[in-house]
């Protein structure tokens, strides 16, 4: 690029694969001096990998970059981005709950302070000039459990802001990287945070703006990259661009995806859930039908992954009852073995915590379900049972005594979806369930569920990839901040318009 | 594949070859005195307490929890049985239930202010221990008390089957019915899963909390059995008999852990371990060391054993 030398930051070609999959294919980004630039795409796309090159964390394949004009080599180590001007607040925002404010504000400023001796009145009046500048009601006192959710984040913007100003081995304001700062706040406190990136801004800073929001980024930004399978698609001018270039950048052309989704038999519901309120979720209600696949899906915070942990009794709901082939469940109180009992089954997001046992053995993970009908083990029938359940489920193991921990991720789920369906349950609830596998398990999955409904079972899947729904779902439901905002049916059951459904704003396509 | 079973049995047999070894070294060198069957049969009867305790111990280990009264309540448990029967004269038959149930409760309250109050293990019975002996000290007003009925020593350390006292047989019958229930039992596996993926075998049904709070009980009670037979053991109790057995428990029961069953916690591991560590300090002393070899036997032990068995696991994970 020519115009390279004024370019605060610049980031080209970069790769990065992960056991054979690209995430990143010669993805880059230009960021102006001054500017609010977002970073957008879907779950998958890259905006991860690419935030966690920049901070050094994922060590790319190749890539280049250039801070002020000057050649970084890279991955960068840890703890050297401040030096080069750059600072992150990521999702979790990286404060420590039970310590104060200014506990948390002076966190990992090593350069400015005294080690030896610090000034904690100095440091408090500093603090409160901070706070001052910022238009912030903060106290250093305070501590950080007690703050509200965007007192928190502010906290945390405004720390990393400062850190980056601090920081002028270039003699420039630096860069600032809001990794997805927002998805819990509501509307009128993400206005609180725009208003520090504008001040942010004037003073020269520069902003990567990573949101799946485009209502946000349009708002806040002034140019915004799109990222879809590890590549970029496009920089935009925002005040050029409309949502539906937006939109279309993000989610690509629909190609034709293999959907396999048989005709539904009319009969009545197998569940209804009445009323759950949990965490995020706000008094939702639905049902499904035997041999149905139903979709649940939304943006990052709309709720949707809570239906199945509170189903299952992973988690407790607030309210809500479930009936189930005519029983009526008390979400408040089920707990996984009631669950079970009532046939229903749980495959959930996070394999390596919830899903397996990583040191045990492929027997002891898949056979811990069966144990409950007697007390004493018969060690050959067990076995016989595993390795019935690899071979049916095409899970590639060397013996069933093997630790699950040595198999592919697609084998450890095709492993949990044996365990779980050899209980022949009537509902089977699913989180991301083809997270980091490969096409050809992500088939076979697809494959067992439709076994399922084929024996009069129903399936809810919660997931943020709308291609696996359009392969898959009967029906689609679209959460937005706890609530259902569309149903999608049949032929509208379709990559694109589950896009259009979830990137719309907030309740202007409810079905009726 | 014939080379890695090799290797594996090599692994499981480790610790029981580096055993055999230490006692051809110490054999040659004190062949009169450390190389008897009577040191031998002294050194297996002796340590039958540790063992149980050490068993005791790989329970609540195995289920992801840490134990560290256990000692104690041995050591209140032999206070208690030494008070009822040599200075109350309660019938042994009456006494030695008695004992049980003190153990079973003091796993209860562990158990309890653990799950209950969500605090970790570690802490909870740290604390209950040292309690624990303060109550031994106040009820046994900090003296040795001995007397005890001779019935009690006949039926632990005096009587004997092929030469060694009939304590060793009782440590070897917990060992069994520990390890049918570690490898036979749903309940085993419930151990296993509660300590190895909680969260996985909570969703799938496990009643993670009650799995602990029984691992705690078990617990309890063995250390009460060790606390009998070590009243049985020396005829008398005094209140800091169990304050010298905590380490070397912990040390055995991760010893253990990286042989026989590699990487869990297991009962025949953990009575290997035993005898090995006791071997050694066994043949040091005789080769005339002082007292210092135990703590730096043990220690070094306990270390040495995470060491190896992080290793060992670590090898695992790298060879994915």
């Amino acid at each position: 690029m020519t115009t390279g030398d004024a370019l605060r930051l610049h980031l080209q070609g970069v790769i990065k694969t992960f056991g054979g999959v690209r995430a990143l294919d010669g993805a880059g980004l230009s960021i102006l001096p001054g500017e609010v630039h977002g970073l957008l795409g879907t779950n998958g796309s890259g905006k991860s990998t690419l935030i966690k090159v920049l901070s050094g964390f994922h060590a790319p394949d190749a890539g280049t970059l250039q801070i002020d004009g000057h050649p970084v080599l890279l991955p960068m180590p840890l703890g050297r981005s401040e030096a080069h001007g750059l600072a992150f607040v990521h999702q979790n925002l990286g404060l420590l709950a039970e310590a104060s404010v200014l506990e948390n504000l002076i966190a990992g400023d090593h350069e400015r302070l005294n080690l030896w001796r610090i000034n904690w009145r100095a440091e408090a009046d500093r603090a409160r000039d901070l706070f001052v500048k910022y238009k912030l009601n903060l106290n250093p006192d305070q501590i950080v459990a007690d703050l509200s959710p965007v007192e928190r984040a502010q906290l945390a913007i405004v720390r990393a802001a400062e850190r980056v100003r601090e920081h002028r081995d270039h003699g420039s304001a630096g860069v600032l990287v809001l990794d997805e700062p927002t998805p819990f706040l509501p509307q009128e406190d993400v206005r609180a945070l725009f208003a520090i990136m504008r001040q942010l801004k004037e003073s020269g800073v520069a902003i990567i703006f990573v949101s799946h929001d485009i209502d946000e980024v349009l708002e806040v930004t002034d140019r915004s990259t799109v990222l879809r399978d590890g590549k970029v698609i496009g920089t935009y001018d925002t005040a050029r661009t409309d949502r539906d270039t937006f939109v279309q950048a993000i989610v690509g052309r629909s190609v034709s995806v293999d959907r396999r989704v048989q005709a539904l038999t009319k009969a009545p519901a197998i569940a209804k859930l009445r009323g759950l309120t949990g965490k995020i979720l706000a008094d939702i209600s639905l049902s499904v039908h035997p041999g149905e696949v139903l979709g649940l899906t939304g943006l990052i915070g709309a709720g949707h992954d809570e239906v199945p942990m509170l189903l299952s009794g992973a988690g407790h709901a607030r309210s809500g009852t479930l009936t189930l082939g005519g029983r009526e469940i008390d979400l408040t109180r089920l707990h996984p073995a009631d669950a079970i009992a009532a046939r229903i089954a749980f495959i959930p997001a996070d394999r390596q915590r919830l899903g397996i046992a990583p040191e045990l053995s492929l027997t002891e993970n898949a056979t811990l379900p069966l144990l409950g009908r007697s007390p004493l083990l018969k060690h050959s029938m067990l076995r016989r049972t595993t390795t019935d359940l690899l071979k049916r489920f095409t899970v590639k193991a060397d013996n069933p005594e093997q630790a699950a921990s040595e198999l592919s991720g697609g084998n450890q789920q095709k492993l949990v979806l044996g365990k779980w369906l050899q209980l022949r349950p009537q509902l089977v609830l699913l989180d991301e369930p083809t997270q980091g596998i490969d096409v050809g398990a992500r088939q076979e999955i697809y494959d067992r569920l439709a076994e399922v409904c084929a024996q009069g079972g129903a399936v809810i899947c919660a997931t943020s990839e709308f291609e696996q729904l359009e392969a898959i779902a009967h029906r689609v439901l679209v959460f937005d901040r706890g609530r259902i905002k569309a149903e999608l049916k049949g032929a509208d059951v379709t990559k694109a318009s589950i896009a259009k459904a979830c990137y719309e704003g907030a309740f202007d396509h409810a079905a009726a | 594949m014939q080379q890695r079973d090799l290797k594996y049995q090599f692994e499981r047999f480790g610790l029981v070859i580096v055993w055999l070894g230490f006692i051809a070294i110490f054999g040659v060198m004190r062949p009169d005195t450390f190389l008897t069957w009577s040191n031998f049969s002294t050194i297996f009867g002796s340590e039958a307490v540790l063992v149980i305790v050490t068993l005791g111990l790989i329970i609540p280990l195995t289920a992801g929890d840490f134990d560290l009264s256990i000692a104690q309540v041995l050591t209140l448990v032999s206070m208690s049985t030494a008070i009822l029967d040599a200075r109350l004269d309660v019938p042994l038959l009456v006494v030695i239930p008695i004992a049980l149930c003190i153990g079973a409760l003091i796993g209860l309250i562990n158990g309890v202010i653990t799950l209950y109050f969500r605090v970790n293990s570690l802490i909870v019975t740290l604390g209950v221990g040292t309690f624990l002996h303060g109550v031994t000290l106040w009820i046994g007003n900090s003296q040795t008390i001995s007397g005890v009925s001779p019935m009690l020593m006949e039926w632990v350390i005096i009587q004997r089957l092929f030469g060694i006292p009939i304590a060793f047989y009782y440590a070897m019958t917990l060992a069994v019915l520990i390890w049918y229930m570690l490898s036979y039992t749903a309940f085993g596996q419930h151990l296993l899963f509660t300590g190895r993926g909680r969260e996985v075998g909570r969703l799938t049904g496990v009643a993670v909390g009650r799995v602990r709070l029984t691992a705690f009980v078990m617990s309890g009670v063995m250390g009460a059995v060790a606390g009998v037979l070590y009243t049985g053991t020396t005829g008398s109790a005094n209140p800091s008999s169990g304050t010298f057995l905590l380490l070397p428990a912990f040390a055995a029961a991760f010893l253990g852990a990286t042989c026989i069953k590699p990487g869990r916690f297991n009962p025949w591991g953990a009575v290997i371990a035993v005898y090995f560590l006791v071997t050694g300090i066994n043949g040091l002393s005789v080769l005339g060391f002082r007292t210092f070899v135990q703590d730096l036997f043990y220690g070094g032990a306990l270390v040495l054993a995470v060491m190896v068995s992080q290793l060992v696991s670590g090898r695992k994970e790298r060879g994915l």
